[in-house]
């Protein structure tokens, strides 16, 4: 409460500072050439030096003040009845924080009632120590700033200076994002493998978490059905629907069709690419699963499941299409039109000019193509999770219900359960797997597409 | 005279029809390929029209999730989207239009920049499920930011629409033609001057139609938030981003998970809500650049 009084009563002031570094400046200003630096950049740097020192300190505060606040709230006699257990004395210090910050609140425990007061008396300690701290590091970043406030300072340099280092933070956040993914990924996925072997993991054949105890730990945590389902699914059934489709609109709408269709065709398509996926698998499992059992049944399979890998993977197929259609679209742009005017000038027909000369010509591109759709396939989770159904199995039915690494994921971590548990665990092992294998693939696909263009420049 | 004979023989005559049918063939593929697709379009669109155009009603707009199919609503999940798609754009835009303007304007050549550039693309393409693992082993297991909140939510889908803001906000850059440049310079502007007061706003629209797109497709997005564990059986609307929410796509998986077949019109009628709102953004998008996009 007290933090976030600070934060407004320090921005606040850099508004103040603001006003007033560009006010004293204009006061300076006594004709053309008398100031290095407008007035408004005066106004920045004063209002920068304000901020950014204050802000600096805000933040660093409110990160270490919960430990103060629990370190004062353990000297409090109280204290002395929490229990040993970590977790247990977790929780209750989070009730009692709640119960300060909500009088209302009800506590689970009455030890949490009896330290919400010793906790609200040192937040409010805590909190006016580390505001007036934030306050006398804004005033006197604030006198510094104003001092600097002469006719012939650069602050325009200054704060010029200020904007690059942002502009550069901000694209360092990307390698930072990167780099938490695999640095999660490979901690938790670390703490998973102590228990259950890599190798047991990669290429053992049967998957059931729920079975894992004690010494048969290894032999419960075989993935390949599940790197099948995904292969079967995301990398078999989804691209024979996308591949014809997507390489046969792109081919017509490029080649056959007049300005007007394209110019209402190609954008209609790409709405199919911006359904969200929920709304696909809502579909996969309303309509496509029971018409496939249906007609399965009719004829003459026996007991088909509702949840098929076929019925996941048309749906699949027809989300992923469009994009394959613009990669092989981009693909059949890049051909010099030369290639095609040269083989249609010896006589081939059309479809011969496309299938001898501008496919194989087009092919590194649409390869890389069909790379980033597999990769987008097997990473995708909705359609698989509502329409391809839960049993780990190695088969080749696309009638028989299969599980792929996304839906796991999500199996894994949502519902009760205990984190650091290796069932929870798995689940960032499988997100590494998907991680490794999709950034093989876009990496080798960018890279042909890059190569594949400069070929033609 | 031989090439005469060529040309009206019997077997040259049966091969250029076949020639021509194989092109007819061809042709008539691809625009099956094409009415295929249009035809699973207009079904997904006619069944969700279908079964759920009759559950459109106010209660239905303003109420909130019940376990009763006919009382239940979608305003608490889509004010948990609304709040969600808010912290998402505040965080995300700037970073990604600094981010383009850095490594389009200023960034040196160097193995560092080569980096960045490098992970914004593969994180372009990395499944949206992983950031959410991120999100849960970073902003809740670490930061321990409060669970099924639109502030992780939002957080955790910034990171995911980051990139596509970085690769659209620098095609948008790219296209401003170095005379703008030039020109500010020669008057005297400094280099963040230039930027800043001439190529940003003339790239302006481009990036902006990139952002509603991302942000198209931010809200549409499920898996990540089902991560951090926006799966809660919300009744309130939330107060605030730490409140527990759930978001639209969210409540469609939630909903069609019910076994009561009465949830078959509440997801359909939530879909159609949800399909409405990614229209209006994309048709904003569309918009934006059919007005204001010069061609250099």
């Amino acid at each position: 409460m007290i933090l976030s009084g600070v934060l407004l009563a320090v921005i606040g002031l850099g508004l103040v500072g603001w006003f007033a570094g560009r006010g004293r400046a204009r006061l300076l200003y006594t004709g053309r050439g008398s100031m290095h630096s407008m007035p408004g950049y005066h106004g920045w740097h004063l209002a920068l030096w304000i901020l950014v020192p204050a802000l600096l300190a805000w933040t660093a505060w409110s990160m270490i003040m919960p430990g103060l606040v629990d370190g004062a709230v353990m000297a409090d006699p109280a204290a002395a009845q929490l229990p040993a257990g970590d977790m247990h004395r977790a929780a209750i210090l989070a009730d009692a924080r709640n119960i300060a910050a909500n009088p209302d609140a009800v506590a689970f425990d009455p030890l949490a009632e009896q330290l919400a007061r010793p906790m609200r008396a040192a937040q409010i300690r805590f909190g006016m120590i580390g505001g007036l701290l934030v306050m006398i590091i804004a005033l006197a970043g604030g006198g510094y700033g104003f001092t600097r406030v002469r006719a012939g300072f650069p602050a325009r340099t200054h704060v010029e200076r200020a904007i690059l280092a942002l502009l550069l933070i901000a694209s360092l956040m990307a390698i930072l994002t990167t780099f938490g993914i695999v640095a999660s990924l490979l901690f938790e996925a670390g703490l998973f493998f102590k228990d259950v072997s890599p190798i047991a993991f990669l290429t053992g054949t049967h998957w059931a978490p729920g079975n894992a105890r004690g010494v048969d730990i290894d032999g419960n945590f075989g993935a390949v059905p599940l790197f099948w389902g995904t292969i079967y699914i995301g990398a078999i059934i989804a691209m024979i629907v996308a591949i014809p489709l997507g390489l046969m609109s792109a081919i017509y709408l490029t080649q056959y069709a007049s300005g007007t269709i394209r110019k209402w065709v190609k954008p209609i398509l790409e709405i199919l690419a911006g359904i969200p996926t929920v709304v696909y698998g809502y579909f996969a499992a309303l309509t496509v699963a029971p018409l496939i059992r249906d007609t399965a049944a009719s004829l003459g399979v026996a007991n088909p499941s509702t949840e098929s890998a076929l019925a996941a993977g048309l749906v699949m197929g027809v989300m992923i299409s469009p994009f394959v259609s613009s990669m092989a679209d981009d693909a059949l742009a890049a051909v010099p039109r030369a290639m095609s005017d040269g083989s249609l000038a010896l006589g081939a027909t059309r479809s011969e000019t496309i299938k001898k000369v501008l496919l194989p010509a087009a092919l590194p591109g649409i390869v890389a193509g069909v790379m980033l759709a597999i990769s987008r396939a097997i990473g995708e989770t909705m359609i698989v999770v509502m329409a391809a159904g839960a049993s780990a199995r190695l088969s080749a039915n696309p009638l028989a219900s299969m599980t792929t690494v996304t839906y796991q994921i999500v199996q894994m971590l949502t519902g009760d359960q205990e984190f650091n548990s290796p069932k929870t665990l798995s689940a960032f092992a499988l997100g590494l797997v998907l991680f490794i294998v999709t950034l093989i693939l876009n990496i080798i696909a960018l890279r042909v597409v890059k190569r594949f263009r400069e070929a033609y420049e | 005279m031989s090439n005469n004979s060529t040309f009206s023989s019997p077997a040259f005559a049966k091969r250029l029809a076949r020639r021509h049918a194989a092109e007819r063939r061809f042709k008539l593929i691809g625009l099956g390929a094409i009415v295929l697709s249009l035809a699973f379009l207009a079904l997904l669109l006619f069944i969700m029209m279908h079964s759920g155009l009759g559950g459109l009603n106010w209660n239905f707009l303003s109420g909130s999730d019940s376990t009763d199919p006919h009382v239940a609503g979608i305003w608490s999940a889509a004010k948990g989207s609304i709040l969600t798609m808010l912290v998402t754009l505040l965080l995300s835009f700037p970073m990604g239009v600094l981010a383009a303007i850095y490594l389009e304007e200023f960034a040196p050549r160097s193995r560092w920049i080569e980096l960045v550039e490098v992970s914004i693309n593969n994180l372009a393409a990395v499944p949206s499920i992983i950031f959410g693992l991120l999100g849960l082993a970073v902003f809740i297991n670490t930061l321990n930011l409060p669970r099924s909140s639109p502030l992780v939510g939002g957080l955790t889908l910034a990171l995911m629409t980051m990139p596509v803001i970085v690769i659209s906000g620098r095609n948008a850059i790219k296209a401003v033609p170095p005379s703008i440049r030039d020109a500010a310079l020669a008057v005297g502007a400094s280099k963040v001057q230039a930027v800043f007061h001439h190529v940003l706003p003339l790239a302006l629209p481009g990036i902006l139609t990139g952002t509603i797109i991302g942000m198209a497709r931010a809200l549409g997005e499920t898996a990540p938030l089902l991560m951090i564990g926006m799966r809660a059986f919300i009744v309130t609307p939330p107060g605030g981003i730490t409140d527990p929410s759930s978001v639209l796509p969210m409540q469609i998986f939630l909903w069609s998970d019910e076994i009561d077949k009465a949830f078959v019109q509440n997801t359909s009628a939530a879909i159609i809500v949800l399909l409405v709102f990614l229209l209006v953004m994309n048709g904003l998008a569309i918009y934006l650049r059919n007005k204001f996009e010069v061609r250099w």
